[in-house]
């Protein structure tokens, strides 16, 4: 009878499985996972993707905000540079496989450039640095017409992979989900590396990391150019799915959602980032069918959707830094464990 | 077992109501930045609803509306647009903005549904490339450019050209009749010496108009919707400037005289659809659902125009559905057959053509005189083909 979580080898200690379980755990979680598409409607295919693309992008965040330390308000602004490059190369002809990992090297780019200030800026004052990248990057993409299409928008062809054309959202999940998965064994496995330790000892105090002999300012760069790159490859798989953007696709808001995806997930947290993006792109959703459920008798319900749908993500925010700071991947951990050493925890 | 039995025939028969009802799609603005004019017409689509189910339906199918706010948002749109497509199977739908209406043109087309959307962007009207796009009155071009025909005859200074300014929004809306508007300029002998973009909302304007006052604009047209037109005018007056002005059919109404006070005196704009209770023959049905449901609403010309939609694609369906077509593309086909189609006075006449979406070019100048809204001219623009879509 197992009574607690015991590793004799630094191996053991380092593996991504705790227990043989966890692994069937997963496995057959992906097996249900690919099967989605067999019986799901085609707009919660939509929401699957949008999803998906979320988990991308608050991984991406999480690398930064979570595993780093520096805060980051900028990546509506790193989701909108890896869509509008994709949008620029997609129109000019280039193929997804061209245009999504390019999106994502431009974005590292970008990520670095507006990462310097973190060179001398912490906390709150990189919070204000990388805010301004979001304004920038929004007044760049209602303005700059020629390549962002201006406040009209533009418009994405649907990808294309050796002849196969994934013009819908059944078939985008196959290329969305699998990209998700990587992106994520990536990030899980970075944090095992010597650069992935660098980050965390940055985050934990950085003057300790330098006296250690961490290079901060190259690491912390570097923590910005995974982070975008990500949310470069998140921005390029939302254009595709979309296939129309607008400045509208990128406001403030969604960088907010995206802190609040890994704060509710759980900050430096691979599976947090997971739970917390699905979570907070579940939420809307549960709460416009509740809404339509309760609109045929309150019809003044409709109107009040929109405000509401703030007012949960809020509240919601808040009953988590009090109830569950360490968020969903926390809670999720408590669980597994109540039920894997029933009756006998310590 | 009778009562399983009386369940069941429950069933089957809500089942058999399912199966004959109509799915048409929503999607309003009730509060975003155009919800000052998309929250009435949201009201006006929904009342034209009920009355034509109270009234016999589409040959005896019941309409359900499937309805949504976007919030002015594109991405809101898109979402709702995938979930109506996809989850509901709508037939067609009612849409809103300029913005999403264009975003969506493509996937419209490739999916084959009807777009009966409330912009009047003229780039909606080319059926060779936006053929499942629709709208009831003339475009937004039409209407400045008969804007701009009122100001050449009500320029008394035949020496110089008369000197205009335009005002809009930072949004496919606001930018969507410009380009027509500079051309006919161009053309016409008009100076367009001024454009001044404002924000989606906006509490002040100060610095456009001061600009506008610096180039000694004659005339402005104001292309954004009612509550930013009140906040220019009232600026205006503030600054004490003599330029006339005018708007656009989302930027005039009833409203307009009453947030705007004496600062709309004199104000010109575009009338698309007659003011609430104009005495019109298609009017009574409305006063009536109006004192039968809610008597104690005031409503206004935007209420009008949300009938006037129902009304022009509920016509549709109801030929798609004698034809046996009750489909996307059977319901752009009937829309299609819509000739010199009668309001009864709501709205000038619509007619589409598979060739040409311009259900009309008439276009109905009204002047705010002493706080009410008087018609002064009704100019027909020319059905020119390098005016298709532009």
């Amino acid at each position: 009878m197992r009574c607690g979580e015991f590793h004799t080898t630094y191996a053991s200690d380092m593996g991504i499985f705790d227990t043989r379980r966890a692994r069937w755990v997963l496995g057959a979680f992906m097996v249900a996972l690919f099967a989605v598409p067999s019986f799901a409607t085609s707009y919660w295919m939509d929401v699957a993707n949008r999803a998906g693309i979320a988990v991308i992008a608050a991984m991406g965040l999480n690398i930064l905000t979570g595993f780093t330390g520096q805060i980051s308000l900028g990546n509506a602004a790193f989701l909108a540079v890896g869509a509008y490059t994709t949008a620029f190369l997609a129109g000019h002809g280039m193929p997804f496989v061209v245009a999504c990992p390019v999106s994502g090297i431009v974005t590292a780019l970008a990520g670095m450039v507006f990462g310097i200030p973190s060179l001398r800026l912490k906390g709150l004052y990189l919070a204000m640095a990388t805010l301004a990248a979001h304004f920038i990057v929004e007044f760049a993409a209602s303005h700059w017409d020629a390549v962002t299409g201006g406040v009209a928008g533009v418009s994405i062809p649907s990808p294309r992979i050796l002849g196969f054309d994934f013009s819908d959202d059944r078939s985008l999940f196959f290329l969305i989900i699998p990209i998700c998965i990587a992106g994520l064994y990536f990030a899980k496995n970075l944090f095992r590396t010597r650069v992935g330790k660098a980050f965390v000892a940055i985050r934990d105090q950085d003057i300790s990391a330098e006296v250690m002999g961490v290079d901060v300012f190259r690491y912390k760069l570097l923590s910005f150019a995974v982070s975008s790159f990500y949310v470069g490859v998140a921005g390029s798989l939302l254009a595709y799915q979309a296939r129309i953007i607008s400045p509208e696709n990128f406001p403030l808001g969604v960088a907010i959602d995206h802190l609040g995806m890994i704060i509710i997930g759980g900050l430096g947290s691979v599976l947090g980032s997971v739970l917390g993006a699905i979570f907070l792109t579940l939420l809307p959703e549960i709460l416009r069918l509740a809404n339509s459920a309760a609109a045929g008798s309150f019809p003044g319900l409709i109107q009040l959707f929109t405000p509401l749908k703030l007012a949960v993500f809020g509240l919601t925010i808040v009953l988590f830094l009090i109830f569950e700071p360490d968020g969903l991947a926390d809670l999720w951990r408590r669980i597994r464990n109540w039920f894997r050493l029933y009756p006998f925890s310590y | 077992m009778k009562l399983i039995r009386s369940a069941l025939l429950f069933l089957c028969l809500a089942a058999a109501a399912r199966a004959q009802e109509i799915k048409v799609g929503g999607i309003f603005d009730l509060t975003g930045i155009t919800s000052d004019v998309g929250k009435p017409y949201a009201q006006g689509v929904r009342d034209g609803v009920a009355w034509t189910n109270e009234n016999g339906g589409i040959n005896g199918k019941k309409i359900r509306l499937i309805d949504v706010d976007y919030g002015y948002k594109i991405p809101e749109a898109v979402a709702a647009y995938k979930r109506m497509t996809g989850d509901e199977k709508v037939i067609m739908i009612n849409g809103w903005g300029t913005g999403d209406t264009e975003g969506l043109k493509a996937q419209v087309n490739q999916d084959k549904i009807p777009y009966v959307s409330a912009s009047f962007s003229a780039h909606l009207t080319d059926p060779s490339k936006t053929p499942y796009n629709f709208f009831v009155g003339p475009s937004y071009s039409d209407d400045l450019r008969a804007w701009l025909t009122w100001v050449k005859e009500d320029w008394k200074d035949k020496q110089g050209k008369p000197k205009v300014a335009f005002f809009y929004g930072d949004n496919a809306y606001g930018k969507s009749p410009i380009e027509a508007g500079r051309r006919f300029c161009k053309d016409n002998g008009i100076d367009l010496v001024d454009e001044e973009i404002v924000p989606g909302a906006f509490q002040d304007a100060t610095s456009q108009l001061l600009n506008m006052k610096q180039k000694g604009a004659d005339y402005g047209y104001i292309n954004v919707t009612t509550t930013g037109v009140s906040t220019i005018l009232r600026d205006a007056k503030k600054l004490g400037l003599a330029t006339k002005f005018g708007s656009n059919p989302y930027g005039f109404g009833e409203s307009l005289p009453q947030i705007a006070k004496e600062a709309a005196d004199g104000v010109t704009g575009i009338m698309v659809d007659v003011p609430f209770g104009e005495n019109v023959p298609g009017m009574k049905r409305l006063v009536d659902f109006h004192k039968k449901n809610h008597p104690d609403d005031t409503h206004d010309t935007f209420y009008v125009r949300g009938w006037t939609y129902v009304l022009v694609w509920t016509e549709a369906l109801k030929r798609a559905d004698k034809a046996g077509h009750l489909t996307g593309e059977g319901v752009k086909a009937a829309m299609e057959t819509l000739r010199d189609f009668d309001l009864g006075g709501l709205t000038t006449n619509v007619t589409y053509t598979p060739t040409d979406h311009r259900p009309t070019t008439k276009v109905n100048i009204y002047q705010i005189q002493n706080g009410k809204l008087v018609k002064v001219k009704q100019y027909e623009m020319e059905r020119r083909p390098d005016w298709l879509g532009l």
